[in-house]
C-alpha cells in the first residue's frame, strides 16, 4: 500500500523533528543518516503529488464503508463532516474517530494543529472568503478560544461557547447524533458501535453500546438535568459578544495584560 | 529585586529559574537535612545540568514511552470533560447526577501566567453561588521556606454535599487491587503537599481546611488495560510529617547565611570554581539521593571513604562510627577510642574477631 | 543490614574488592537453568519488549515484540516464550524417584533472572497470561495459558523461605558477597559482580563506576535506558509503524531485534557467568533436602495440572492468605536456623548476639547424677571457657550442631577467674572477657544411667552451642474456607477457583 500524502507529510515533520534533537545532542552522525532520510521521502512526495492528478484513489485497510475519495479531501473538509455530524464543538481525537468510524480515512491528528492557526491567516487575509471556518469553541466567562475544542463558523454563536456543564452536554449529544448515525447508515458500521460503546459506559442506562436507541435515550434523559442550566449560561455570555470584532467573533479575545482585580465572586 | 531573589538568582547564574514542584518539596521533606539540595531547589538550579557541568553526567532522563504513555493517559481521562472520571466518582464518591461542571484552568483567556491563574484558581474554587465540580490544572501555592513556591495539581473534585478532593493521575497500574508500592508512596506524599496547599487556600477564602479531604483520589490504569480506576488515599501521615518538615525547614535567609557570600553555581562559571562552590554548601548523602536527586553523584563522590556513603544503617550498626579507616582502626584495636566510641569500639573489635574466627574455620 | 555484614563491607571497601560473608551457599545451582532477561516497554503496565531465554549460554532464543502496544504482537511473544520454556519445564518430567514411598521428578526446573524486578516482571507476565483463553471474542495459543501458569509458580516460588526454584541473582550474590558500596547500588548486578570480579585489572570501586554508565553496560532489565529509548528504540518503532508492506515491516523488525539484542546479550554473558560463579561455592549440607522439597512442590503441581487443577487464583482468601503466612514463617524459622548451623559465618551473627558461643571444654563431670525425681538420670556438667559476648539466661536449651540430639541445659554464666592476660597490640584488653559456660548435658547419654561412651564432650573439645530452635511445634488450626468469621470478611462469595472472565481478554488499546 502506497503511502498517502498526507502520512508522507506527517513522517516528514517528524523527521525534521528528529533532526532538531539530533543536532541539539551533538549527534552529527545520526543527523546525516535522518537528512538522507529525509531526502529520500521528500522524492517520494514529489512523486505522489504528480501521480495524485492521475491515480484512482488508493482504498484504506480497516473500517469497513469507506468513502474511497474522502482520503483525498482536504483536511478542513473532512473536519466539517464530523463536524457537521456532531453538532456541537468538539476535540480533535473525537473529530478524528467519528471521521475514521463513518467516513473511512484517518485524520493525522498532528495535522489539526496546525489547521486553527491556518484558518485564522485565511480569514484574517480574506475575511469571510470561505462559506465556512473551522475555528475554536470559545469559553462562556472570558469569550476566549478554547483550548481543545474547535467548532464551525456557521453555527450561531451561543452554539460555539463553552460554559462550566457544556463539556457534559456535548458529551451526551455526541452521543446522540453519533447513535443517531448509526441508525441511519446503510451498512454496518463496526468501528462506529466500539466508538458509540464508550460514550454508553459513561452514560448511566447506557448499556454496552450495542444499542443506539439505548444509548441516545439514556444520554438524553441526563441531558434534560443539565441543558437548561447550560443554555442559561451561554445566552448569558452570547450578550456579552454583541461589541466583538469579526476576528474575535470567530477566533477568540485572548487576556494578554494581566490586571490582578478580584473577582466579587 | 528583593536582597533574597537577587542572591538567589547569583546562586542559580541568573536566567529563569526551575520551578519547585510538589515532587521537589516532598523529596525537600525526606532528606531534610540537606542544605546543599534545599538551597539548589530554592534558587530554581537546573541540578542536571549542574551536575554534568562539575563532571558527573546524569542519568536522570525518563523514557520518551513513559512520557507519551503518561500523556495520554491523562488525556484519556480528562476526554469530554472528564466523563470517565464522572462515571467512577458517580461510583465511588456518590457525585449525584447534576455535579458536571468542568473548569479549565490551564490558563486564563490564553494567558497562562502563574499569578493570573492562581487568582482565577482561588475565584472559582470559592464560589459558594454555584460552586463548579471539577478544576482542570488548578494553581495552588504553598510557602516553603519563607517563598511562595506554585504547584499544580492534576485536578481537583468538588463535591455538594461533601468536600474537595484532590485528583492525582498516575500512568501505573493498580492490578488486582496491588500495586508498586514505592510508587503509590511517592504520589502520596506528592499528593500530600497538594492538599496542604489547597486547604491553604481554602482557608483564605474564609472555608474551613476540613472542607478539603484527607483522602487523595488516585486514578490508574486497571489491571493490563487502559481502562481507569480510582483509589482512595488517606495521606494523613503524609501530612504530618509534612508540616513537621516544612515548619522545620529554615527559613530562606537563615539558609542562605549558611551559604557564603558571592557563592555562585552558575553554569558560567568555571567548572572548577562551581565544584569549590558546591562542595562548600553542606550536604547529607545517602544511597536513596540515588533516586531522587540529580547532585547524588557528585556527593556520591564527595562521600567516599565515610560509612553512611553505604547506607546509614550501616554507619549505625557500627556504632555511629563515620569513616572506613576509623572502623577498620578501631576494629583492629590500632586506634584507641575516645570516651564516646568506647562502646562502639568494643562492638566493633568483638565483631572484627568473631568474623575473622569464623572465616578461618570456613573448613 | 548487621554489624557483621557491615563491619564486611567497611573490609571491602578498603580492599577494593568484595568479601565474603557466607562460606557456603544455602541455594541449589542448577545443572541446566533456564536464564531469562526479558525487557518491558517503558511506562506499560508488563508490556514486554524482548528477551533472551534459554539453558545453553551458548544459544539463547530472542524473541522481539516490534509494536509492544499491539496485542497480536504481544501475544504471539507470549506463544513463542511458552514454547521454550514449556519445554524446558517437560524435560523434567521425565525421571522419577521413589522418596518414602512417593514418586519424585529426580530433578526440578530452575528459573535464573538477574534481579528481583525481573522477579516482577514473571510475575506480571505470568498473571497477564494465566486467565487466557483459547476461544472466545479474544483467543490465543493454548500453550499460553499454561505458560502463565507455570510462571507464576516460579515467581510465587520466591515467597518461600529455602526455595531454589527461582534465582534472582542480585539477591543470591549478595547473600555471599559484601561489596563497598550500598545495598542499593548492589541491586545493579554489573555494579555488584565488578565488586565481586572485577575486570580490566580495575578495582571493585571503578569496574562498578563503569557499570553504572548504560552506554558501557545495558541495564539488566526490565526496565531499558531511558536514553536508548529515545536515541534509538523510539525510532525503530515508528518506523516498524510506518512500514508500507510486508517487507519493509520484516526490515524494520530485523533492525528492532538487532538494536535489542545488543542491549541484551552482555547481561546474559554477565549471568551466565554469575550462576558459574554460585555454582563454585560450597553448598550447604542441607541444600539437598531442601531441593527435594523444591522437587516435591514441583511434582504436586505437575499433577495438579495434569489433573485439570484450576490456574493459581487472583487474590487469596482470608483463609488460604492465613494458612500461607503460617507456613512461611515457619519455613523462615527453619531456614534461619539451617543457614546458621551450616556456616560458620551466618552462626556469627548469633554469637555476637550472645544467642551462641564458641568455646573450649575445661572441665567435665561425667558421672553427675539427678536423684531429685522418681529415677536417677545422668546430668553430667560441662564448663567451656569462651570469649564471645554470653547472654544466655541460666535454664535456657542449646544444642550444637556437632553433638545432634543432645539438649543442653545453660546453669551459669560467669567470668573466668584467672583470666590470661591477653596478648595485646597496645589496645585495650578489657574488650574480650572470658568466660566460663556451665552446661548440664540433659540428653543424647543413651538409656542408661552412665552416659554412652563419647556421648560427653572432653577437655579441650572446641563446641559451638547456640539457643537456636525451630517452631517445629504445633500448627495452629484453621478454620475451613465456609467458616471465614466475619472479622476476616466472612465466607468469600466467589467460587473457589478463579475462572478466566471476559474482562480479561477485553482490553482497550488506545
Amino acid at each position: 500500500m502506497r503511502l498517502s500524502i498526507e502520512e508522507l507529510e506527517r513522517r516528514m515533520d517528524d523527521l525534521r523533528a528528529d533532526m532538531r534533537r539530533a543536532a541539539a545532542a551533538g549527534h552529527s552522525d545520526l543527523v546525516r543518516d535522518l537528512r538522507v532520510e529525509l531526502r529520500g521521502l521528500e522524492g517520494e512526495w514529489d512523486k505522489a503529488l504528480a501521480g495524485l492528478a492521475r491515480e484512482r484513489p488508493a482504498r484504506t485497510a480497516g473500517p469497513s464503508g469507506p468513502t474511497p475519495a474522502a482520503s483525498l479531501l482536504p483536511l478542513r473538509e473532512q473536519v466539517h463532516h464530523a463536524l457537521t455530524l456532531l453538532t456541537v464543538p468538539a476535540a480533535p481525537r473525537l473529530i478524528v474517530a467519528v471521521h475514521q468510524a463513518f467516513f473511512g480515512a484517518s485524520i493525522p491528528n498532528a495535522r489539526l494543529t496546525s489547521l486553527r492557526r491556518d484558518e485564522e491567516k485565511s480569514f484574517r487575509s480574506a475575511p469571510f472568503a470561505r462559506p465556512y471556518y473551522l475555528c475554536p469553541a470559545l469559553t462562556a466567562d472570558r469569550l476566549a478560544p478554547s483550548r481543545g475544542l474547535l467548532s464551525v463558523s456557521t453555527w450561531p454563536l451561543v452554539d460555539r461557547l463553552v460554559g462550566p456543564l457544556s463539556p457534559r452536554v456535548h458529551f451526551l449529544v455526541s452521543a446522540i447524533k453519533i447513535a443517531e448515525a448509526i441508525e441511519r447508515a446503510p451498512e454496518y458500521v463496526p468501528e462506529a458501535v466500539r466508538l458509540l460503546a464508550r460514550f454508553a459506559a459513561n452514560i448511566p442506562g447506557g448499556g454496552d453500546g450495542r444499542e443506539p436507541g439505548t444509548v441516545a435515550s439514556a444520554a438524553r434523559a441526563e441531558l434534560v438535568i443539565h441543558e437548561e442550566t447550560d443554555r442559561i449560561a451561554r445566552e448569558k455570555a452570547a450578550k456579552r459578544t454583541q461589541r466583538l470584532t469579526d476576528v474575535q467573533r470567530l477566533f477568540g479575545v485572548r487576556l494578554e495584560a494581566v490586571s490582578l482585580v478580584e473577582d466579587a465572586g | 529585586m528583593t536582597d533574597v531573589e537577587e542572591r538567589l538568582r547569583r546562586i542559580r547564574g541568573g536566567g529563569e529559574g526551575k520551578r519547585h514542584n510538589a515532587r521537589t518539596i516532598s523529596a525537600l521533606t525526606s532528606n531534610p537535612g540537606c542544605t546543599r539540595r534545599a538551597v539548589a531547589d530554592l534558587a530554581g538550579v537546573d541540578k542536571l545540568a549542574l551536575s554534568r557541568h562539575v563532571g558527573f553526567p546524569g542519568q536522570f532522563g525518563q523514557s520518551p514511552f513513559a512520557i507519551t504513555r503518561g500523556q495520554q493517559f491523562e488525556a484519556q481521562v480528562k476526554a469530554d470533560g472528564c466523563a470517565e472520571l464522572i462515571t467512577l466518582l458517580r461510583e465511588h464518591l456518590m457525585l449525584s447526577l447534576p455535579e458536571v461542571s468542568y473548569e479549565d484552568l490551564n490558563d486564563v483567556g490564553g494567558n497562562t501566567d502563574n499569578r493570573l491563574r492562581h487568582l482565577e484558581t482561588r475565584n472559582k474554587l470559592g464560589r459558594r453561588d454555584e460552586p463548579g465540580t471539577l478544576f482542570d490544572h488548578p494553581m495552588l501555592t504553598l510557602d516553603v521556606a519563607g517563598r511562595q513556591v506554585f504547584l499544580e495539581p492534576d485536578l481537583i473534585a468538588f463535591q455538594v454535599k461533601g468536600k474537595f478532593h484532590i485528583v492525582e493521575i498516575k500512568s501505573f497500574a493498580v492490578i488486582d487491587g496491588q500495586a508498586d508500592g514505592a510508587k503509590v508512596a511517592a504520589a502520596a506524599i506528592q499528593s500530600a503537599v497538594y492538599v496542604l496547599a489547597l486547604r491553604d487556600l481554602v482557608t483564605a477564602q474564609g472555608m474551613s481546611p476540613d472542607d478539603v479531604s484527607h483522602n487523595v483520589i488516585l486514578v490508574t490504569p486497571k489491571d493490563f488495560s487502559n481502562r481507569p480506576m480510582v483509589t482512595f488515599v488517606d495521606v494523613r501521615k503524609q501530612l504530618t510529617v509534612l508540616r513537621r518538615q516544612l515548619s522545620r525547614l529554615t527559613r530562606v535567609e537563615e539558609l542562605l547565611d549558611l551559604v557564603p557570600d558571592g557563592l555562585s553555581l552558575s553554569l558560567d562559571n568555571d567548572p572548577h570554581d562551581v565544584t569549590f562552590d558546591l562542595g562548600s554548601i553542606e550536604a547529607r548523602y545517602m544511597p536513596q539521593c540515588l533516586n531522587t536527586c540529580e547532585l547524588a553523584r557528585f556527593c556520591r563522590h564527595e562521600a567516599q571513604g565515610s560509612t553512611y556513603a553505604m547506607g546509614r544503617t550501616v554507619t549505625e550498626e557500627l556504632g555511629g562510627v563515620q569513616t572506613v579507616t576509623d572502623v577498620l582502626d578501631l576494629a583492629r584495636g590500632v586506634l584507641p577510642p575516645t570516651p564516646e566510641q568506647a562502646e562502639a569500639a568494643a562492638l566493633l573489635r568483638l565483631a572484627w574477631s568473631i568474623r575473622r574466627e569464623s572465616l578461618g574455620n570456613a573448613a | 543490614m548487621t554489624t557483621l555484614t557491615s563491619v564486611a563491607r567497611v573490609e571491602a571497601y578498603a580492599l577494593g574488592r568484595a568479601v565474603p560473608i557466607a562460606t557456603r551457599r544455602h541455594l541449589q545451582v542448577s545443572d541446566r537453568p533456564l536464564v531469562f532477561v526479558p525487557l518491558g516497554m517503558a511506562g506499560e503496565a508488563n508490556a514486554p519488549l524482548a528477551c533472551l531465554v534459554g539453558d545453553t549460554p551458548a544459544s539463547p532464543t530472542l524473541l522481539v515484540v516490534p509494536q509492544p502496544r499491539n496485542r497480536d504482537l504481544r501475544f504471539a511473544f507470549a506463544a513463542q516464550l511458552a514454547d521454550v520454556v514449556l519445554s524446558y519445564v517437560d524435560s523434567f518430567t521425565t525421571a522419577m524417584d521413589l522418596v518414602k514411598d512417593k514418586a519424585v521428578f529426580t530433578d526440578a526446573p530452575q528459573l535464573v533472572v538477574a534481579n528481583p524486578a525481573a522477579v516482577e516482571f514473571t510475575r506480571l507476565l505470568g498473571r497477564s497470561t494465566r486467565f487466557r483463553r483459547a476461544d472466545g471474542p479474544y483467543p490465543v495459543d493454548p500453550a499460553v495459558p499454561l505458560l502463565g501458569r507455570w510462571l507464576t509458580w516460579f515467581a510465587d516460588a520466591t515467597e518461600r523461605p529455602g526455595s531454589s526454584v527461582t534465582i534472582a541473582l542480585t539477591d543470591a550474590l549478595a547473600q555471599i558477597w559484601a561489596t563497598g558500596q550500598s545495598a542499593l547500588e548492589d541491586a545493579n548486578l554489573a555494579a555488584l559482580m565488578g565488586w565481586i570480579e572485577p575486570w580490566d585489572g580495575l578495582t571493585g570501586q571503578q569496574a562498578a563506576a563503569q557499570a553504572e554508565d548504560p552506554a558501557l553496560w545495558p541495564p539488566a532489565g526490565p526496565a531499558t535506558d531511558p536514553d536508548f529509548d529515545e536515541r534509538v528504540l523510539a525510532g525503530l518503532i515508528k518506523s516498524y509503524d510506518l512500514a508500507s508492506d510486508g517487507d519493509e515491516r520484516t526490515r524494520a523488525e530485523a533492525t528492532i531485534a538487532a538494536a535489542l539484542r545488543s542491549q541484551l546479550e552482555p547481561t546474559w554473558r554477565l549471568m551466565w557467568r554469575a550462576v558459574e560463579l554460585l555454582r563454585s561455592v560450597e553448598p550447604a549440607s542441607t541444600v539437598e533436602r531442601r531441593w527435594l522439597r523444591d522437587r516435591q512442590t514441583f511434582t504436586t503441581q505437575v499433577e495438579y495440572w495434569r489433573d485439570g487443577g484450576a490456574p493459581q487464583p487472583r487474590v487469596d482468601h482470608a483463609v488460604r492468605a492465613a494458612q500461607r503466612l503460617a507456613w512461611l514463617e515457619r519455613d523462615l524459622d527453619e531456614f534461619t536456623v539451617e543457614r546458621a548451623l551450616d556456616d560458620p559465618l551466618a552462626m556469627a551473627e548469633y554469637r555476637l548476639s550472645g544467642e551462641a558461643f564458641v568455646g573450649r571444654v575445661i572441665s567435665v563431670d561425667a558421672t553427675r547424677v539427678d536423684t531429685s525425681g522418681k529415677r536417677r538420670k545422668p546430668r553430667p556438667l560441662v564448663v567451656l571457657a569462651t570469649r564471645d559476648p554470653v547472654r544466655l539466661e541460666p535454664g535456657t536449651t542449646v544444642r550444637s550442631a556437632a553433638r545432634p540430639g543432645q539438649d543442653c541445659r545453660v546453669i551459669s554464666v560467669a567470668p573466668l577467674p584467672a583470666a590470661p592476660a591477653e596478648p595485646a597490640n597496645g589496645a585495650a584488653p578489657d574488650v574480650f572477657v572470658p568466660m566460663a559456660v556451665t552446661l548440664e548435658l540433659v540428653s543424647g547419654m543413651g538409656r542408661a544411667l552412665t552416659p554412652a561412651p563419647g556421648s560427653v564432650p572432653e577437655v579441650d573439645d572446641e563446641l559451638c552451642y547456640s539457643a537456636l530452635v525451630t517452631n517445629a511445634g504445633v500448627q495452629p488450626k484453621f478454620p475451613s474456607r465456609e467458616e471465614t468469621p466475619w472479622t476476616h470478611g466472612g465466607p468469600p462469595v466467589s467460587p473457589e477457583v478463579d475462572l478466566p472472565t471476559v474482562d480479561d481478554a477485553v482490553e482497550d488499546w488506545s
